[in-house]
C-alpha cells in the first residue's frame, strides 16, 4: 500500500530517486521473504516437562526449541486464541520456553496444535507453521474448602478420641512439641522458629493415629463440587502428613500418605469420569 | 494492548534517530517553529519512555493538531500544495512519534518516515542528497527490525541487520530501476514552489542583465556528438527581444507564435544533448538553426524552441543544428513590422545619427559594417560596472558613457538599425561555455548570459552579428572571466564562488571533477525517464527490437535468478553438516535407527552405544569400537584419522548386514 503510493509519487513527479526508493523497498520485501523463511527453517520443537495445575490456574507447558542450523530470532509461539510468546534460539543450540495456558476444566488439557510463527526481520511477511507436539497438561479439580460431613475413620469405634475431628477441623492442633528426626518438614512451626524458640512441630489432635477415608459416595452435591471438596481435603491431609484413603466409585486408593499418594489421588480426581482413569501414564 | 505489541527500547531509540535524520535536510525550507515542535515532542517522548510523563490525551492531541494546522496555514497561506503538504507530512510524522504506543503506531511512523524521505527528493535530488538519504533509510529499517526483536539484542544489532538487508536488496533494486518501464505522469501534481531561480526573463533592462552575470549558477550542460565547435561559435539562443519601451527590452510577439518560419537545412549539422537546470521558463536553448527531437517542444516563429510546460525539473533533450542555414529569406512586411518598432519618443541624438548613416550608406550591409567599425574603433569599454545613464539610455550610452555590457551594445545597435529602417532584434541567450575535459561536455552558467543582434535582409534572411565582439573579442573567444581580468569584477559579489578561483589548479580540477559527477548523476540517474530509458535500453539490446512484454518476462527471470542466488547465499545448503566426523556419526545413528534403536536427545554417544550393545550383543564389539574412535576424535583433542573411523563404521555396517541376512534365513 505504502509502496504503491510511493510509486504513484515517483511516476507523477517523474522522480528517479523516488523510483529508486520504491524499488528498494520492493527488493527489500523480496529479500525479507527469504529471511523470514530462513528464520523458521530447521527449527525443531519438542514438548518438555509439563507440571500439573489446578483449575483456574495457569498451566505451564515446557517446550524445547532446537536450532539445527541457523539462528532463530523472535519466534512467536502460542495456541490459537492465546497470546504469542517470543523466543530466541541461537544457531545450533537449544533454548527452553514455557508457555502459559489457562486451565479451565478438569482433566487433560490438550491445547492442540501449536502455532509457530516468525515475522522477523521486517514484519512485512509472516512464516508460520502448526505443530502438533501432543503436549498435554493434567488439570486437577479446583480445591474448594468446606466442611466434610463424614470424614469417616475406618476403625473409629476403637479410638476414644480423634474421631470427631470432622467438627473440630484438622487445623486444630494440640500444641507444639520439639522436632525429632522423621517429622515432616511441612509441619514445622516456622513462626516459632523465627521467634527463636527452636524447632517445634505442630502436633495435631484429631488426626494422630487415625486413618481417614475420603469417600466420594458419602458426599452430596454435584460431581464437580464433590471432587473440588475432595481435592481440598487431599491437599489438607497431605500437608499435615496424614494417612488417608480416597474412595471413588469403582476405585479405592490407599490407605497411604506422602507425595506419591497425593499425586495418585489428585490424578484420580482429575480424571474422574473421563473414561480413561489411568490413561496416559 | 498485548505485551508483544509494546515498542521495544531499541526500536524507539532508532525511531528517534530517524526523526532527526529525516528532518535535518528539510530544515532549509521548513518554518522554524517545526524545530521547536520537534524538540518538544522528542523530549516529551523520552519522558514517556522514562515513565516521567503520560501520553498526551485526546484533548492535548486535538489541540496540537489544530494549532500545527493553523501554524502551517499562517506560514504558508494554504494547506494544499507541495510545500504546505511537506510541512504537514513533517508535523504528522513528529506528532505520531509522540503518541505512538504500540507496534501499529510505530509502523505508521516508519511509513511516514519513508514518505518524508521521498518528499525530500522532490526538493533536492542531487548526489549528496541521495547519498545522505541512505542514512535515514537505514535507520528506518533498523527501527522496523527493532520492532520484531527482543530488547536483549541491543541497539547495534538491528542496524547491522538493516545494513546487510540493504546490501542484499541492492542488486534487485538496480535491476528494477533499469528495467522497470517508466510511465508518463498519470495526473498533474503540485510542484515545488519557485525558488528564486536566476536566468533570462521575459523582459530585461540592461541592469538586470548585468546582475544576472554575477551569478555562477549552472544554466545547462551540453554534450556534443562529434567535435566541439569553437568557443566563438557557441551562441545559445533562448528568446528574442523585440519590443523596446525606452528602458526595457521585452519578448517579441513572434516568440509566442507557434509557427515554424521558413528555413532550409544547409551545411554540416551539429548534434548534441542538452540538460537544462530547472528554471521555471518554457524556452529551451539551442544553436541556430535547430531541430528538436521531443514531442512536447517545437520551434516558434523567432527560431527559438518552446516547450509546452515550463522546465520545473532538470530536462534532457536532443537537438541537431544547421548553423549555415538561411533563415526566413522571404518574410512579409507585416511580420517584420515588429522588428522595426521604436518608442515614439526619446533618444533623439541616436535617431538623428541613424538618419545620417542611412543617407551616407544606403546599403544595409555596409551600414552594419560602419556601425561595427564604430564600436571597434571608438573608445568603448566592455564592463560589468557601466556608468549610470539618464532617461535616454541609448543616447547616453552612445555619446557619453560609452561603457556597457553586452545588452547595452546589442540594444543600441538594434535601436540604430531600426531607426535606419532595417528590421532588427535583440537575441537573448548564452554565449560560450566551460569545457569539462574529463566529461567532455560544456557547462553554461548564468554569467555566460549574452545578448546579440540579428537583422533581416531580403533574400538573405536573418543575419546574426555581435557588437560585443568588436569591443571585447576575448569575451566571445574565451569567456567572461578572461574579459574581466583587468576590471577584476568577475563574480565580485560572490567571494565563495569556486569559479573565481579557477586559477588555483587543484581547486579547479576538484570543481570540474565534482561537476562531472553531478552531470553523470543527472544524465544517467535523474533523467532516466521515458524516452531516455527506451534509448539506453535499445542501445544495449542492439539490433533486437525493444518490446515491453519481453522485457517484463526478462525482468521476472532476472529477479528470480537474483533471488535464487541470494537464497543460496542465505541458506548455504552445502554447509549442511559441520564436518566428516559428525557426518559419519549421523550415518551411524541412521544405521542403528534402522534396527529400531533411536538415540534420545539426552543420550550421549557412550550411553547410546551401551544401550545399542545390549540390544545387539553380536555387534556390541563393532559398536563399541566405532563409538570409541568417535569419542577420541571428538573429545580427546588428538586428531584420530577419519579413515580409521570410516573403517570402523564399515565394519559395523557389515556386521549388521550379516545379522539381517541371518534373520532372513531364519524366517
Amino acid at each position: 500500500m505504502a509502496q504503491l503510493l510511493m510509486l504513484l509519487a515517483a511516476i507523477n513527479y517523474q522522480n528517479s530517486l523516488a523510483y529508486a526508493v520504491t524499488f528498494l523497498l520492493l527488493s527489500l520485501s523480496i529479500v525479507t521473504i527469504l529471511h523470514t523463511w530462513r528464520n523458521l527453517v530447521g527449527l525443531e520443537l519438542q514438548a518438555a516437562n509439563v507440571a500439573p495445575v489446578f483449575v483456574g490456574g495457569q498451566a505451564m507447558l515446557g517446550l524445547r526449541l532446537e536450532s539445527t542450523k541457523y539462528a532463530h530470532r523472535a519466534i512467536a509461539l502460542g495456541w490459537s486464541g492465546s497470546e504469542m510468546q517470543l523466543q530466541e534460539v541461537a544457531a545450533c543450540s537449544i533454548s527452553n520456553a514455557e508457555l502459559q495456558l489457562p486451565a479451565l476444566a478438569r482433566g487433560w488439557l490438550q491445547p492442540g496444535r501449536l502455532r509457530v510463527e516468525s515475522r522477523f526481520p521486517l514484519g512485512i511477511f509472516m512464516a508460520w507453521s502448526w505443530v502438533d507436539l501432543e503436549i498435554s497438561a493434567l488439570v486437577y479439580p479446583r480445591p474448594l474448602s468446606g466442611e466434610l460431613p463424614c470424614l469417616s475413620g475406618k476403625d473409629h469405634e476403637d479410638e476414644t478420641d480423634g474421631s470427631r475431628a470432622e467438627q473440630a477441623g484438622v487445623d486444630d492442633y494440640r500444641g507444639l512439641r520439639p522436632w525429632q528426626p522423621g517429622d515432616a518438614i511441612r509441619r514445622l512451626d516456622w513462626k516459632a522458629y523465627s521467634r527463636g524458640r527452636g524447632l517445634l512441630v505442630k502436633d495435631f489432635v484429631a488426626l494422630t493415629g487415625t486413618e481417614l477415608v475420603l469417600d466420594f459416595g458419602k458426599l452430596s452435591g454435584d460431581i464437580e463440587a464433590r471432587l473440588s471438596l475432595l481435592c481440598h481435603w487431599v491437599l489438607e491431609l497431605d500437608s499435615v502428613g496424614q494417612i488417608f484413603t480416597l474412595v471413588l466409585p469403582g476405585q479405592t486408593i490407599g490407605p497411604n500418605a506422602g507425595q506419591l499418594h497425593r499425586e495418585v489421588c489428585l490424578r484420580a480426581l482429575a480424571l474422574f469420569g473421563s473414561g480413561k482413569k489411568e490413561g496416559q501414564a | 494492548m498485548k505485551a508483544a505489541e509494546v515498542i521495544p527500547r531499541n526500536s524507539l531509540f532508532w525511531l528517534l534517530i530517524v526523526q532527526f535524520l529525516v528532518i535535518l535536510p528539510h530544515l532549509q525550507y521548513l518554518p522554524p517553529w517545526i524545530i521547536v515542535l520537534w524538540l518538544g515532542c522528542t523530549w516529551w517522548r523520552l519522558r514517556i519512555f522514562r515513565m516521567c510523563a503520560a501520553y498526551p490525551n485526546g484533548w492535548v492531541k486535538a489541540l496540537l493538531m489544530l494549532s500545527t494546522g493553523l501554524a502551517i496555514y499562517v506560514s504558508h497561506g494554504t494547506l494544499i500544495g507541495l510545500d504546505a503538504g511537506a510541512v504537514l507530512l513533517m508535523t504528522a510524522f513528529i506528532l505520531k512519534t509522540l503518541e505512538m504506543r504500540n507496534r501499529r503506531d510505530a509502523l505508521i511512523v516508519i511509513f511516514l518516515g519513508f514518505f518524508a524521505v521521498v518528499t525530500g527528493y522532490l526538493f533536492d535530488s542531487g548526489v549528496l542528497a541521495a547519498v545522505y538519504s541512505l542514512l535515514p533509510i537505514t535507520a528506518l529499517l533498523a527501527g522496523m527490525i527493532g520492532l520484531y526483536q527482543n530488547d536483549s539484542a541491543g541497539y547495534r544489532a538491528p542496524l547491522r541487520l538493516a545494513g546487510s538487508l540493504l546490501l542484499q536488496a541492492l542488486p534487485l533494486m538496480l535491476v528494477l530501476f533499469v528495467f522497470f518501464p517508466r510511465l508518463a505522469p498519470l495526473w498533474g501534481m503540485p510542484q515545488p514552489a519557485e525558488q528564486a531561480v536566476s536566468g533570462l526573463a521575459e523582459s530585461m533592462s540592461p541592469g538586470e542583465m548585468v546582475e544576472l552575470s554575477q551569478s555562477s549558477e549552472l544554466a545547462f550542460r551540453v554534450t556534443f556528438d562529434g567535435q566541439l565547435p569553437a568557443h566563438e561559435n557557441l551562441y545559445w539562443r533562448a528568446i528574442t527581444f523585440e519590443r523596446f519601451d525606452g528602458q526595457r527590452w521585452a519578448r517579441s510577439s513572434n516568440s509566442y507564435l507557434a509557427q515554424e518560419p521558413k528555413w532550409e537545412p544547409q551545411g554540416e549539422p551539429l548534434s548534441y544533448n542538452i540538460i537544462i537546470q530547472p528554471n521555471g521558463r518554457s524556452w529551451l536553448f539551442s544553436l541556430d538553426v535547430p531541430k528538436i527531437q521531443a514531442d512536447d517542444a517545437r520551434m516558434m516563429a523567432d527560431f527559438h524552441l518552446e516547450r509546452r510546460r515550463p522546465v520545473d525539473r532538470a530536462l534532457m533533450y536532443r537537438t541537431v543544428s544547421w548553423p549555415d542555414s538561411r533563415r526566413e529569406p522571404s518574410a512579409t512586411s507585416a511580420s517584420l513590422a515588429a522588428s522595426l518598432q521604436l518608442p515614439r519618443q526619446g533618444n533623439p541624438r541616436t535617431r538623428i545619427w541613424a538618419e545620417e548613416l542611412r543617407r551616407s550608406e544606403p546599403d544595409p550591409e555596409r551600414l552594419v559594417q560602419v556601425l561595427l567599425r564604430h564600436f571597434n574603433q571608438q573608445p568603448y569599454v566592455y564592463t560589468l560596472k557601466p556608468l549610470p545613464v539618464g532617461e535616454n539610455i541609448v543616447d547616453d550610452f552612445l555619446f557619453q558613457t560609452r561603457s556597457g555590457f553586452c545588452i547595452h551594445y546589442a540594444g543600441a545597435m538594434t535601436f540604430i538599425l531600426r531607426a535606419a529602417g532595417i528590421p532588427a532584434r535583440v537575441v537573448g541567450g548564452y554565449q560560450g561555455g566551460e569545457l569539462n575535459p574529463a566529461g567532455n561536455y560544456l557547462s553554461i552558467h548564468q554569467f555566460d548570459a549574452h545578448a546579440w543582434v540579428e537583422y533581416w535582409l531580403p533574400e538573405r534572411g536573418w543575419i546574426s552579428i555581435d557588437p560585443t565582439f568588436q569591443v571585447a573579442p576575448e569575451r566571445i573567444r574565451t569567456g567572461l572571466q578572461q574579459a574581466m581580468v583587468q576590471e577584476q569584477s568577475f563574480l565580485e559579489g560572490d567571494p565563495l564562488a569556486l569559479h573565481r578561483y579557477s586559477g588555483i589548479n587543484w581547486l579547479n580540477e576538484l570543481r570540474m571533477a565534482w561537476d562531472n559527477v553531478n552531470y553523470g548523476w543527472q544524465r544517467w540517474v535523474l533523467n532516466y525517464q521515458g524516452d531516455e530509458q527506451k534509448q539506453i535500453l535499445q542501445k544495449w539490446l542492439g539490433s533486437f527490437e525493444l518490446r515491453w512484454d519481453w522485457l517484463g518476462i526478462g525482468l521476472v527471470l532476472v529477479l528470480a535468478v537474483l533471488s535464487g542466488s541470494l537464497a543460496l547465499l542465505l541458506f548455504k545448503p552445502w554447509r549442511s553438516t559441520p564436518d566428516l566426523v559428525q557426518r559419519l556419526f549421523l550415518r551411524y545413528e541412521k544405521l542403528l535407527a534402522g534396527q529400531g534403536i533411536v538415540r534420545q536427545k539426552h543420550e550421549g554417544a557412550r550411553a547410546f552405544a551401551e544401550r545399542a550393545a545390549q540390544v545387539l550383543p553380536d555387534q556390541a564389539q563393532a559398536i563399541r569400537q566405532f563409538t570409541g574412535i568417535y569419542e577420541c576424535t571428538r573429545y580427546s583433542g588428538e586428531p584420530a584419522s577419519p579413515r580409521e573411523m570410516q573403517q570402523a563404521f564399515k565394519a559395523l555396517r557389515d556386521a549388521l548386514f550379516s545379522r539381517n541376512h541371518a534373520k532372513d534365513r531364519i524366517h
